[in-house]
């Protein structure tokens, strides 16, 4: 704990002691309201943005995955459709060349004929050519003359001969133009030989069929041969017989960058033929989908911090308040405290004093006392009257410093307490029995408003004695000659209040922080000792009370003293 | 004039040396017997010896406390008049005298003529010839 403690007070403000030095000033509420207002915002967003990016990245690997299945489903039914497509065109050349055909398409017209009905019904197909054995062409219809060429060296009549069909890569051939091959051997039982039917299809018929496929599941679709050559036009690497890269890898590839997009590249091989089916797309088929999850996902995020920040806002603006509140609560407490000392520490040399100064003065006021005596028993003589006089005002001075050990020594009083069951109104009478004549002598009405049915209180007679006279002789001293002191006595609470308010001069605002310090005074030199407010705040303290007073010139003063019915202050001291 | 046996005998018992001496000084100067003490011990032993009908009492004295002397001679002399002097300018020590049966008490410095006042006050009660 304490290693905790000596952790968080390196970042919490200093600590109390140096508060109440007063070099040291307040704690930094700025520094504690910054370091509250980043930790709070921590631990509320931190949470908050981890989960939002765990998300993100999560939903992000399911769109992904998601686009690969969808890609990879059309990349299937795609290449199935070609597959289809190429099917159908071998079965065509194969129909027509049937194996026992050979001799009626070598001679007169029949291989023209059949030409022109292939012809209506394939548009396509650019020419037909019959090779024997030898591979020489024996029958050729087309745009070319092309009778008799020999293609025993070509590539594709030992690969037609050995396998029984062939099918060729997108080429110019002569004609400049593109177009494909398709080869069908057979065996013609009649003249014992493997002739081959050659069918030249021009190559837009592919790009046809793959612009018919291509939907708008994928930006670009297009054929490539084995060594990369383009077989159909691409969007994106040009016209056809264009070189695209050499595949390398067939299935999806992810992140490929293009034209600054990243993009899904598929590359799938069409078994029997020399084409690989190529398909682009740019990442993110749920576009849509996607940006309406970021925009939410950050919509929630921003409103969560916002909110965070908010609520942060206010409640570290809350909390350094409270605290800064509590501190000068403390600072007060402390204060007071310090007060309390000082006056008790002046009390204890004050009644030292007194005491020491008291016995030396006695001894003054005895030996003054009996020249006096001889004084008046002796008969005139020289400087009589002098030393007469100079004994008078030696007694006047010792009375004076009489009045004054008296008060010092007041401070001494014993700290136990008399306690009995007291009624306050009963005090106050008898206290102002004692005052009969000073408030006659200066015409003063005492207007008494005490509660009839206070509750009796346990405290100390004399002392409450003491501080009420001390008070209303106060108001007397203050009110001088002709005016009114007000009493009065109820009960709040736990207490018993007891107000006397006198319509004197009033104490001005500069002296009445100082009412209660001992030996202040405003009286003139020798009229008053300044201790009779202190005597009596330290008197009410003991007896567990409290005085305040409140005062505006020209309107009077009024003291307010509170009792506690029980002073368990001075229980605990008891005990 | 006033014979000496109906004087009040008073005993003055304070360890301030001047002090006592002075007050007795001045109440011989009024009419009363006096003696002076100046510690517990002999306070007890003086009473004894001068059979006094008060006793001016000081709380503080070196030897023994003023209100154990107090206690000591209420109990040998229940009939003993005391007053309490002290140098502590509060009530309270007073009032714990009187609690333990001094008759009255006065703070220093004494007026003379209060103190006077107060012992003819107690005494009377058991000198009315005065």
């Amino acid at each position: 704990m304490k290693k905790q403690d000596a952790f968080f007070e390196k970042f919490l403000p200093k600590s109390l002691k140096s508060l109440i030095d007063p070099g040291s000033g307040k704690r930094n509420y700025k520094l504690l309201r910054a370091i509250l207002a980043v930790t709070m915002l921590a631990i509320s967003i931190g949470p908050v943005l981890i989960v939002a990016g765990l998300g993100y990245r999560n939903y992000g690997d399911l769109v992904l995955k998601a686009e690969d299945q969808q890609l990879e489903w059309q990349l299937d039914g795609k290449v199935k459709s070609i597959k289809h497509m190429v099917k159908n065109l071998r079965s065509v050349v194969q129909f027509t060349a049937r194996r026992d055909r050979y001799t009626e398409l070598i001679e007169g017209d029949s291989l023209e004929n059949l030409f022109l009905r292939l012809k209506q019904q394939y548009p396509f197909f650019a020419d037909l050519g019959v090779i024997d054995e030898t591979g020489i062409q024996q029958a050729y219809v087309g745009p070319y003359e092309l009778q008799g060429a020999n293609y025993q060296e070509e590539k594709w009549f030992g690969e037609v001969s050995d396998r029984g069909v062939y099918i060729s890569e997108v080429y110019t051939g002569y004609r400049q133009v593109p177009h494909f091959a398709i080869a069908v051997s057979n065996y013609d039982p009649k003249t014992r030989q493997v002739w081959t039917l050659r069918a030249t299809i021009d190559a837009s018929t592919l790009q046809q069929f793959v612009n018919t496929i291509k939907t708008n599941a994928s930006d670009d679709l297009f054929l490539i041969n084995n060594q990369g050559v383009l077989q159909t036009s691409s969007a994106y690497y040009g016209d056809t017989l264009s070189q695209f890269s050499a595949p390398s890898f067939y299935g999806i590839q992810h992140d490929i960058s293009l034209e600054g997009e990243y993009i899904f590249r598929a590359i799938l091989q069409i078994e029997d033929t020399p084409w690989a089916l190529v398909l682009i797309k740019k990442r993110f088929i749920h576009q849509a989908d996607w940006k309406n999850f970021q925009d939410k996902l950050s919509l929630i995020v921003m409103a969560c911090i916002v909110l965070s920040v908010l609520v942060i806002c206010l409640l570290v603006s809350l909390l350094t308040g409270l605290i800064s509140k509590v501190d000068d609560l403390q600072i007060a407490m402390l204060k007071e405290a310090e007060h309390t000392d000082k006056l008790a520490s002046i009390g204890r040399l004050a009644a030292g004093v007194g005491h020491e100064i008291n016995n030396p003065l006695a001894i003054i006021d005895q030996k003054t006392g009996l020249i006096d005596d001889l004084l008046q028993m002796s008969g005139e003589f020289e400087h009589k009257a002098m030393i007469n006089n100079s004994v008078k005002v030696i007694n006047q001075s010792v009375e004076r410093c009489k009045i004054i050990t008296h008060r010092l020594l007041g401070f001494a009083r014993r700290t136990d307490i008399a306690s009995e069951w007291l009624r306050i109104n009963t005090i106050v009478s008898e206290v102002l029995q004692f005052l009969d004549n000073a408030l006659l002598y200066s015409r003063i009405k005492v207007d008494l408003q005490l509660q009839d049915d206070l509750p009796r209180i346990m405290s100390d007679r004399m002392q409450l004695q003491q501080i009420f006279l001390n008070i209303i002789n106060n108001a007397i001293d203050a009110i001088g000659k002709d005016g009114v002191i007000n009493i009065i006595t109820h009960k709040i609470a736990g207490d018993i209040r007891v107000v006397i308010q006198d319509d004197g001069p009033g104490i001005p605002e500069e002296v009445l922080p100082h009412i209660f310090e001992p030996f202040y005074t405003t009286k003139e030199t020798g009229k008053g000792t300044g201790l009779g407010l202190s005597i009596t705040y330290g008197l009410i303290k003991r007896l567990g009370g409290d005085i305040t007073v409140r005062s505006h010139v020209g309107t009077g003063t009024a003291f307010t003293i509170t009792l506690p019915i029980h002073n368990e202050a001075q229980n605990d001291r008891r005990q | 004039m006033i014979d000496d046996n109906d004087k009040i005998k008073v005993l003055i018992a304070d360890d301030e040396v001047e002090f006592a001496s002075t007050l007795a000084t001045r109440l011989n100067l009024r009419n009363f017997s006096t003696t002076v003490v100046n510690s517990g011990q002999q306070t007890l032993s003086a009473v004894a010896k001068e059979q006094p009908d008060i006793v001016l009492l000081d709380l503080k004295m070196p030897d023994l406390d003023g209100l154990e002397v107090l206690a000591m001679l209420r109990e040998e002399h229940p009939e003993l008049k005391v007053i309490i002097i002290t140098g502590h300018g509060s009530f309270e020590m007073g009032r714990e005298g009187m609690e333990l049966g001094a008759s009255d008490y006065i703070m220093k410095p004494v007026d003379l003529n209060l103190l006077i006042e107060k012992i003819s006050d107690i005494c009377l009660g058991s000198k009315k010839d005065s």
